[in-house]
């Protein structure tokens, strides 16, 4: 039975055996064949971090013509005053006009807590439904529906004939998994079980003329960054069908006709291109991700031999290179030997380690958000050009082993995620966003953007510095003192 | 009542709990939650809070307990206890203080079991339970103070002159740090010593002697009001409640209140009153030519939390000469609030009554909005009598129906996306001058 035909995606704990708490070196990880922390272990202090509810709301905003209906306490949902500002820039860069992403809580209070909500979320649906007539309500389920044992399902699954709007319940209940990439399965999921159904507005929608490819994007991509491989693809003459953010409700079922799909971060999609391949046969690869020089090349040869276009992707890679590297040139200098700690999602940051490793820079941490098998290889590719073995921490944020590390480490510089470098910035370490929508990740275009911003904090990091003259990080000196992995308890298989 | 809240203009209580903890000073959060109540916040106030996330510990720094499925079966105790004590080690803080959050709250984890006995080892340790489904971040504000007043602030001997500000939100109110600042400001005027808990210039110190304070200042008509009875109860110190005082007449009332409740000398505090607005016209007169020359008056609707929307609205009628036509009020008051703030309204000078809405969905208030406006459009034809020019103020969420209005927009109350805040504040007679310069600025910035 698939996945899809479960109310709720497995998480990926179970699914993937993905783990959280980790710290040693890459080359303690190549030594256990990158299993580095199977079974996971748990912290003994932890700070907390963000849950899937997070990412999943960044995904939902960005769909045209769809409310967020957030079944939850009234603070599930507000992190989408933060995703607003990619919400509004991704509206005007495609379609030219800034427009907010609507989102709603039914506010669960402490009556709903002892009686239930599922009542108050029916009226609410109802209510959506004839004040924004949406083609999609996404029905969020918070923690608080998941414990007092409110069936978002059931609700949706009773309303559906006497809506308009399509219904999709998404699972975010932030205490059931550690694993916050679990929020891609949980949105995929909703999308795979009601918008690619071979419904009859769906099989009339015209298949593509040209090859095509679903490039997969789940929000960790601008558009910016989008144009970048639609430039690299267009010109191996294939078309590109962008999936799932921003796109329009009514077009999803296009992700069907393919003849291909490919991830953009192996991180993300293993869930829908699996169900994709079972169900329509599209053939997938989750592999790269185009982050780097070496990376993008070996990411569009993928494509390229699977349409047997291997001749004019030699010639496409070459020239993109030769073009990067004189490009490149005149960066090099301040980069070489220069130390960088890197913090990200697991397949960004080792991509984009390779790729700073690529620019000259000394690799000196690698933080990854949580490790699964999809980047068992990364690993391999990172050990490969990096000349020194270094500390490696899979932790889901914990900056107070980051604050640890980097004391040791002394980075010149580092790259970390949304509010992931305060840290880093209040101990006097130049910084720079491993990721913003706003700006250029991918590609060759996205090296070259990201070696200029590195270019520049570097010849002038005199904001973070002055910052570390006179502002304290919140840890005590015995912890400065201590193994940053100190409170890293070790998994215990099951049964010992 | 609506089924469901649009873009709700606060986050939830345990939000505004950990926003409070992370604005005391050298303080740091214990959360007991699942891992995501954090990052939600910082998110929240990266999109939200004029760009301000954290404090000394505050985004994803702040400890928790990080409880999962397992904790939810068999209890979250054991782990809160083993995160406190290794909290104590690897943070550096002079109080902690342990926030629950929805799902601890519901599973009925009994933290003060595990915080007492710290307590009793002589750690300055406290806890709030703020699960967020009890209420928006103004009640997790209160939930704070509450605990602060209750278990780490004693009674103490009252020294004169000295008074506690309560009523403006850490990061919820954007302009908090400026905004408390303002006020203290005013307060100093009169020779007070005054401790507002929450800015750069306070202390823990201070806050634990805040039993021994002469008076307790509200300044919201309806947040910090619950701190100040409890503060009467626990240490005896009586209360005075204000609105929010933005310009010169909300000021000169602000005094006056505060000067009377304290007996102090009348005509010493009419004479501050009296050196206060020479000094707030006199830096406003190089301003007058331009102002009006260029027909700077406009038609406005403010939109905001109580604070806010009393505030500014009475400063744009009284001290800056403008047509507020539409007040909406954002937070969920109930009615015996709603009719305080109505009659707010009824001292406005000029005789101007605006219409006034309760509701906090942005949807809503830009439907009745614009019904206003257009029930305002005047005859068709030549000559008509339409509500322009206009101005906006509110929050980020109104910028759509400023652009439908075809007016001038001012990002001030929660949520901020489109402005960087750092200690700018509109309390005071000079925060009436910075207001200024900010509304005017924005009708100007293509000039």
């Amino acid at each position: 039975m698939s996945n899809f035909d479960q109310k709720e995606p497995p998480r990926r704990e179970h699914r993937l055996n993905a783990c959280i708490a980790c710290g040693g070196t890459l080359a303690d990880m190549a030594n256990r064949k990158m299993k580095c922390c199977v079974p996971d272990g748990e912290r003994s202090f932890t700070q907390n971090s963000i849950c899937l509810l997070l990412p999943a709301l960044g995904m939902m905003n960005s769909i045209p013509n769809s409310v967020v209906l957030m079944h939850g306490a009234v603070g599930c949902g507000s992190s989408a005053h933060g995703g607003n500002a990619g919400v509004r820039a991704g509206n005007v860069h495609r379609w030219g006009t800034a427009k907010d992403g609507v989102w709603l809580s039914t506010a669960l209070d402490e009556r709903d807590v002892i009686c239930g909500g599922e009542e108050k979320l029916e009226e609410a649906i109802r209510e959506v439904d004839r004040r924004y007539s949406p083609t999609i309500i996404f029905v969020v389920a918070g923690c608080v529906p998941g414990i007092i044992g409110d069936d978002i399902d059931g609700v949706a699954e009773r309303l559906q004939s006497v809506v308009a709007a399509k219904l999709l319940p998404v699972h975010c209940e932030g205490f059931k998994t550690k694993i916050w990439a679990t929020a891609y399965d949980a949105v995929y999921h909703a999308l795979g079980r009601v918008m690619l159904q071979d419904t009859a507005e769906n099989l009339a929608l015209e298949k593509p003329k040209k090859p095509t490819i679903n490039l997969m994007n789940v929000s960790s991509m601008g558009r910016i960054d989008e144009v970048e491989l639609e430039r690299l693809l267009t010109s191996l003459g294939l078309d590109v069908n962008i999936f799932p953010v921003f796109a329009k409700p009514e077009k999803m079922y296009s992700v069907t006709h393919a003849d291909l799909s490919i991830s953009t971060c192996p991180t993300h999609d293993d869930y829908l291109l699996t169900y994709l391949k079972e169900k329509y046969n599209i053939p997938y690869i989750i592999k790269h991700m185009p982050i780097g020089i070496g990376n993008t090349g070996e990411w569009l040869r993928n494509v390229a031999e699977f349409f047997g276009l291997q001749n004019q992707v030699e010639e496409l890679i070459a020239a993109e290179e030769a073009e990067l590297k004189k490009a490149l040139e005149e960066f090099k200098p301040l980069f070489s030997g220069k130390k960088v700690f890197v913090s990200a999602g697991e397949f960004r940051a080792l991509s984009t380690a390779i790729l700073l490793a690529e620019l000259g820079f000394e690799v000196v941490a690698v933080r990854s958000y949580h490790h699964d098998e999809f980047a068992d290889e990364e690993y391999e590719k990172l050990a490969k050009i990096t000349v020194k073995d270094f500390p490696l921490s899979i932790a889901n944020c914990q900056p107070f082993e980051e604050a640890n590390l980097i004391r040791r480490v002394k980075p010149d510089i580092f790259l970390g995620h949304m509010n992931g470098n305060s840290t880093a910035a209040k101990l006097g370490v130049a910084t720079n966003a491993i990721y913003n929508v706003g700006l250029q990740f991918v590609g060759y275009q996205g090296a070259y953007q990201l070696a200029r911003r590195l270019h520049r904090q570097l010849t002038n990091p005199n904001f973070n510095q002055n910052i570390s003259k006179w502002v304290n990080l919140p840890y005590s000196q015995e912890w400065y003192e201590q193994d940053p992995f100190t409170h890293i308890k070790n998994g215990e298989v099951e049964g010992q | 009542m609506s089924s469901f809240i649009e873009r709700p203009r606060f986050t939830c209580a345990l939000g505004g709990a950990m926003a409070t903890v992370t604005a005391l000073p050298r303080t740091v959060a214990i959360l007991h939650a699942p891992s995501g109540c954090a990052g939600n916040n910082a998110w929240t106030q990266a999109g939200g809070c004029g760009l301000q996330v954290g404090g000394y510990c505050g985004g994803l720094s702040i400890p928790g307990s990080n409880i999962q499925e397992k904790e939810v079966v068999f209890g979250g105790i054991e782990r809160l206890g083993e995160q406190i004590n290794n909290t104590l080690k690897v943070m550096d803080g002079d109080l902690y203080v342990v926030l629950t959050s929805c799902v601890t709250d519901i599973i009925g984890d009994d933290v003060a079991s595990v915080v007492r006995p710290l307590k009793e080892q002589g750690i300055d340790i406290i806890h709030a339970e703020t699960g967020g489904f009890k209420g928006n971040s103004y009640l997790g504000y209160e939930l704070v103070l509450e605990s602060l007043l209750e278990t780490y602030i004693a009674k103490a001997e009252t020294v004169k002159g000295s008074v506690n500000v309560w009523g403006i939100a850490p990061y919820f109110d954007v302009f908090w740090r400026g905004n408390l600042a303002g006020v203290r400001t005013l307060l100093e005027k009169l020779g007070l010593t005054v401790n507002t808990f929450f800015t750069v210039d306070d202390s823990l110190e201070a806050i634990r002697q805040a039993g021994s304070a002469e008076l307790n200042i509200v300044v919201s008509d309806v947040i910090g009001q619950k701190a100040a009875k409890i503060s009467r109860e626990v240490h005896g110190i009586p209360y005075v409640i204000s609105t929010l005082p933005v310009g010169p007449s909300a000021s000169n009332d602000f005094l006056r209140t505060v000067g009377a409740a304290l007996s102090l000398d009348q005509a010493f505090v009419e004479e501050i009153i009296a050196q206060e607005n020479r000094r707030y016209y006199q830096l406003l007169e190089p301003i007058t030519d331009c102002f009006n020359d260029m027909d700077l008056q406009r038609y406005a609707a403010v939109i905001g939390d109580s604070n806010y929307a009393v505030a500014i609205t009475r400063f744009l009628v009284d001290d800056l000469g403008w047509l507020p036509e539409v007040v909406a009020i954002t937070d969920v008051l109930e009615e015996k609030e709603q009719s305080t703030i109505v009659a707010s309204f009824t001292s406005l000078t000029s005789g101007i009554a605006p219409k006034i809405i309760f509701n906090g969905d942005s949807t809503a208030i830009s439907r009745q909005v614009k019904e206003h406006w257009e029930s305002r459009q005047g005859k068709s034809g030549k000559y008509s009598n339409p509500l322009t020019p206009a101005f906006v103020v509110g929050s980020s969420l109104d910028r759509p129906l400023a652009f439908d209005l075809g007016a001038a927009h001012l990002s001030v109350s929660f949520p901020v996306a489109n402005r960087a805040v750092i200690d700018r504040g509109y309390t005071g007679y000079s925060g009436g001058l910075r207001l200024i310069e900010d509304l005017i600025s924005t009708i100007i910035i293509n000039r």
